[in-house]
């Protein structure tokens, strides 16, 4: 053990003395810092602005004067996706997928105003997140501070002599290990202070604990790969091209590639094409504005028989607001299917391109992070389907009101009488049928099931990485 | 054997460099295979959408034949279709709708909607032939450069050579420039198979290797200068990945936080919300309210003002003219910030020759945020041509004619694409 620290505690020292890899670590530090500093902010403000148009939004509907109430049904609402806290480390899928919606009767808008349309456009990455530099950038760290721990002692032919004082293969394996993992504990003392404000924030300690887990099990591949490689090289300029070119693949080449697999193999035709299919479907339902819809002639015909009544005049509820009703009713049953059948279409996507994840850590541990943070496509989805829910209860609602609070002539004359039009006018208490809304993260214990695929590819990764060490250091050739 | 003969020889027996130039070669060749393949669907999308949107309004007109009800229900598909060169840089087409159907109520409530694609794709970004060329070359030639003096320094060769070839620098130089040439062409074949392919014009394809080549010859003065430093290998190696880390992901990012930063755009979500406001609002406004905006900008049918009935649809297309109106300076602002925006990026990216490149290619493929403005702007002229189309028929009260809808106005991607 003693042997194991002091050959770790010898290669720090080395990293010391070096200048190119104390200005390797400087600038990956700084690059930390800022990156955290300034995800942290913006994160922190886009939370506070979008708790506040929420409310704003709620007040403004409730605020609306007395008016005819499917007016407030077209007038519509908006919900807004506050960020989760841990979304400070990664934001995910929010800068891509707009992050308000508006909701209105009688269909389901998509999510508006993605920042990256608007932002500045630089090609090449997006935005630097705490999340992007550690999947990205810290690897290379280890790769240019740790490709020579091995190779370098076999060029300087000083493997010999530490082999024949009996210092054992595996023992110098570990020990140049632990001399990387100090690094990396050192590198994620950023991660663990932002998991600490998450918590702050309101987030569970344990999804922060295993944030910062995983981060820690990806670098413990990149260094398990340095050191592996390190010991099989004859140069080290050869283990550093090798380990180049593994990050070229992993980063950059493979989870672009995953994507370009993902989106040939599993079709998922855009909203607009989609939304053909659906218009022929909801043509069969009939149009809810009109009540003479020889779709609804069934309806009539229950709904006099149930009252015993001769014609809709006699009713006593307004039939229009129950064709509303029924019509609203029916077309979101069409209008689900439809964004179910994509949202499914999608997430089948997200997980073939996921599987690639046996070729590149770095697509495992992105995955896992949005998981594990709550910015991922499942909770993306998961705002679009309580988002439509309560656009259909704020218009069921208002229809309900519509059928039992207007009378049935006013209604139909209201735009020709304007007498009639000011009697279908129902009072704003009636705007409170909307339910506040408020998106909160997802249980811990569902963001640990949506991270356990990726989260296992890790650990294969590791238990791989490490036992090919050990073995291949068992017998060290000098 | 002459120098350069040499030179192709000893590159040809370099097995790491073999290597690496067979990764270009397959890096960018699967870009390019993955560009025109992504270019074919989106054509095959746009002619699909194209069909099924004359069912669909020869269905709405069929179930409307009024002028008030043809305007309402008949959605216009709308598309802008890639270019022949646009399977090189996807560029913009992932985030900025590149198809939208609109109808002729107010447009600011319509034109933000985005049909996109998968979002965890979209973070990911796509695998193009600009991505291979400004983020994945650079590495390629620090590669294949990194260890050419230090190699041989490191063999003891270096004096001996620098001493007995007719002049060191030149052997430094043709070394190099063979292997930046091999790289070049290993990067630029499958392009000119791809344009070819495409039908790209020859013209396009010149200019897109050009830059492709300066490109290269910016990294190779890079690796050249930090080469001429006595470092080891490894050293040049750490110390050029850093350079390509500055140059490549440190300065964009930079550019685009102090751009965001520096031109705030107003937030898109007020634009709708200012439209919605005003469209719901005219419903209980007295009609004048609605009317006397909308005749300032249309003051020619200022002599149908007389609205009688409670619901009447040239009051109704007015309100939502005005709905615009209202949201116009938002909407202004909005387009002008992202327009300075995007001249901004375009000055400063001179600082980053990997975000310059990037551009390059899209401005070439009209991928870029201006091509997606462009477009926008295209959707709003159509959209203005279907209200100066229907206006004579609502205010002047004409019957509903089939000869005269089908006169109606079409719209025509731009035909230069």
């Amino acid at each position: 053990m003693t042997q194991v620290f002091s050959i770790a505690a010898a290669e720090w020292q080395l990293w010391l003395r070096s200048r190119v890899a104390l200005f390797a670590l400087l600038t990956v530090s700084v690059l930390l810092v800022v990156a955290s500093i300034l995800t942290a902010t913006r994160m922190a403000d886009e939370r506070h602005q979008r708790l506040h148009q929420q409310e704003a939004a709620e007040e403004t509907f409730l605020a609306q004067p007395a008016r005819h109430p499917h007016r407030m049904v077209h007038y519509g609402h908006y919900v807004f996706r506050t960020p989760t806290p841990l979304a400070i480390i990664d934001p995910g899928v929010d800068a891509v997928t707009g992050q308000s919606i508006f909701l209105e009767g009688h269909r389901q808008n998509t999510a508006m105003f993605a920042d990256t349309r608007a932002s500045a456009n630089l090609g090449g990455f997006r935005a630097l997140s705490p999340a992007f530099v550690y999947q990205v950038f810290v690897p290379l760290l280890l790769i240019a501070l740790g490709h020579g721990v091995f190779v370098r002692e076999r060029e300087a032919r000083t493997l010999a002599p530490l082999l024949a004082q009996g210092v054992s293969g595996n023992t110098l394996y570990l020990g140049k290990m632990l001399s990387l993992l100090g690094l990396s504990a050192v590198l994620l003392s950023p991660l663990a202070v932002l998991a600490v404000i998450a918590t702050a924030f309101g987030e569970t300690a344990a999804t922060g604990v295993a944030l910062t887990g995983t981060y820690a099990v990806y670098l413990l591949i990149w260094s398990a790969l340095v050191v592996l490689l390190s010991a099989l090289t004859k140069s080290r300029g050869l283990a550093l091209g090798l380990l180049v070119f593994v990050w070229l693949a992993w980063v950059l080449v493979i989870p672009r590639i995953a994507v370009a697999s993902a989106s040939a193999s599993v079709s998922a035709p855009g909203k607009l094409e989609t939304d053909f299919q659906m218009y022929a479907d909801l043509r069969e339902l009939g149009d809810g504005h009109n009540a003479a819809d020889p779709a609804f002639a069934e309806l009539r015909a229950n709904l006099l028989a149930e009252y015993d009544v001769a014609s809709v005049e006699d009713l006593p509820v307004n039939f229009r607001g129950i064709v509303a009703q029924t019509a609203e009713a029916d077309l979101t049953a069409v209008l689900n299917d439809y964004a179910e059948r994509r949202m499914t279409a999608e997430a089948e996507q997200a997980r073939h391109a996921s599987t690639f994840g046996w070729l590149s850590p770095s697509l495992a541990i992105a995955s896992s992070s949005r998981s594990l943070a709550g910015v991922d496509l499942n909770t993306h989805h998961r705002f679009l389907r309580e988002a439509e829910a309560v656009r259909f209860d704020f218009v069921q609602g208002l229809n309900e009101v519509h059928a039992e609070q207007l009378d049935y002539s006013d209604d139909i004359n209201r735009s020709s009488d304007p007498e009639a039009e000011r009697r279908t006018r129902v009072s704003p208490e009636n705007w409170a049928v909307l339910d506040n809304f408020e998106f909160e993260p997802a249980p811990a214990k569902d963001r640990f099931a949506a991270s356990s695929t990726a989260t296992s590819m890790l650990m294969v990764w590791l238990i791989g990485l490490v036992a090919a060490g050990l073995f291949s250091t068992r017998v060290m050739k000098p | 054997m002459t120098g350069p003969l040499r030179e192709l020889w000893f590159l040809w027996k370099d097995r790491a460099a073999r290597i690496w130039l067979a990764v270009a070669f397959l890096a960018a060749s699967a870009a390019v295979i993955l560009g025109l393949g992504e270019v074919s669907s989106q054509r095959a999308t746009i002619e699909r959408l194209i069909e099924a949107d004359q069912i669909e309004s020869a269905i709405a007109l069929e179930e409307h034949p009024d002028w008030g009800g043809a305007a309402y229900y008949t959605f216009h598909l709308t598309y802008d279709p890639p270019s022949d060169f646009a399977f090189a840089a996807l560029g913009q087409r992932d985030a900025s709708p590149w198809k939208h159907r609109i109808r002729m109520l107010a447009l600011e409530g319509q034109i933000y909607e985005t049909d996109a694609s998968n979002p965890e794709f979209a973070l990911i970004g796509r695998f193009d032939f600009a991505f291979v060329i400004a983020m994945i070359a650079p590495l390629l030639i620090i590669l294949l450069l990194h260890d050419l003096r230090a190699g041989e320094r490191a063999n003891g060769r270096y004096e001996l050579l620098s001493a007995t070839s007719s002049g060191g620098r030149q052997l430094w130089m043709s070394r190099a420039a063979c292997r930046v040439c091999a790289l070049a062409i290993a990067l630029l074949v499958p392009l000119w198979v791809g344009g070819v392919l495409s039908g790209a014009a020859l013209g396009t394809l010149l200019i897109a290797s050009l830059f492709v080549l300066l490109y290269l010859v910016f990294w190779w003065a890079i690796a050249a200068w930090i080469n001429t430093r006595s470092w080891t290998s490894t050293v040049n190696l750490t110390a050029l990945i850093g350079a390509w880390l500055l140059i490549a992901v440190v300065v964009p990012s930079a550019i685009r936080s102090g751009v965001d930063a520096a031109v705030p755009v107003p937030d898109g979500g007020d634009i709708v919300l200012t439209q919605r406001e005003a469209v719901n609002d005219a419903w209980d406004l007295p009609k004048e309210a609605t009317m006397a905006p909308f005749f300032e900008r249309h003051p020619e049918w200022a002599d149908y003002a007389e609205i009688v009935r409670p619901f009447e649809w040239k009051w109704y297309y007015a309100f939502q003219q005005v709905g615009d109106q209202t949201a116009e300076p938002l909407s202004l602002a909005y387009r002008e910030g992202r327009a300075r925006r995007e001249r901004l990026a375009s000055a400063l990216s001179w600082f980053s020759p990997p975000a310059k490149v990037e551009r390059v290619f899209q401005s070439i493929a009209r991928t870029d945020s201006a091509a997606a403005a462009a477009y926008e702007t295209r959707v709003r002229d159509f959209h203005a041509s279907l209200r100066a189309y229907y206006y004579p028929y609502l205010f002047q009260g004409s019957p509903f004619e089939t000869e005269a809808i089908v006169e109606r106005p079409e719209f025509a991607a731009s035909s230069d694409s």
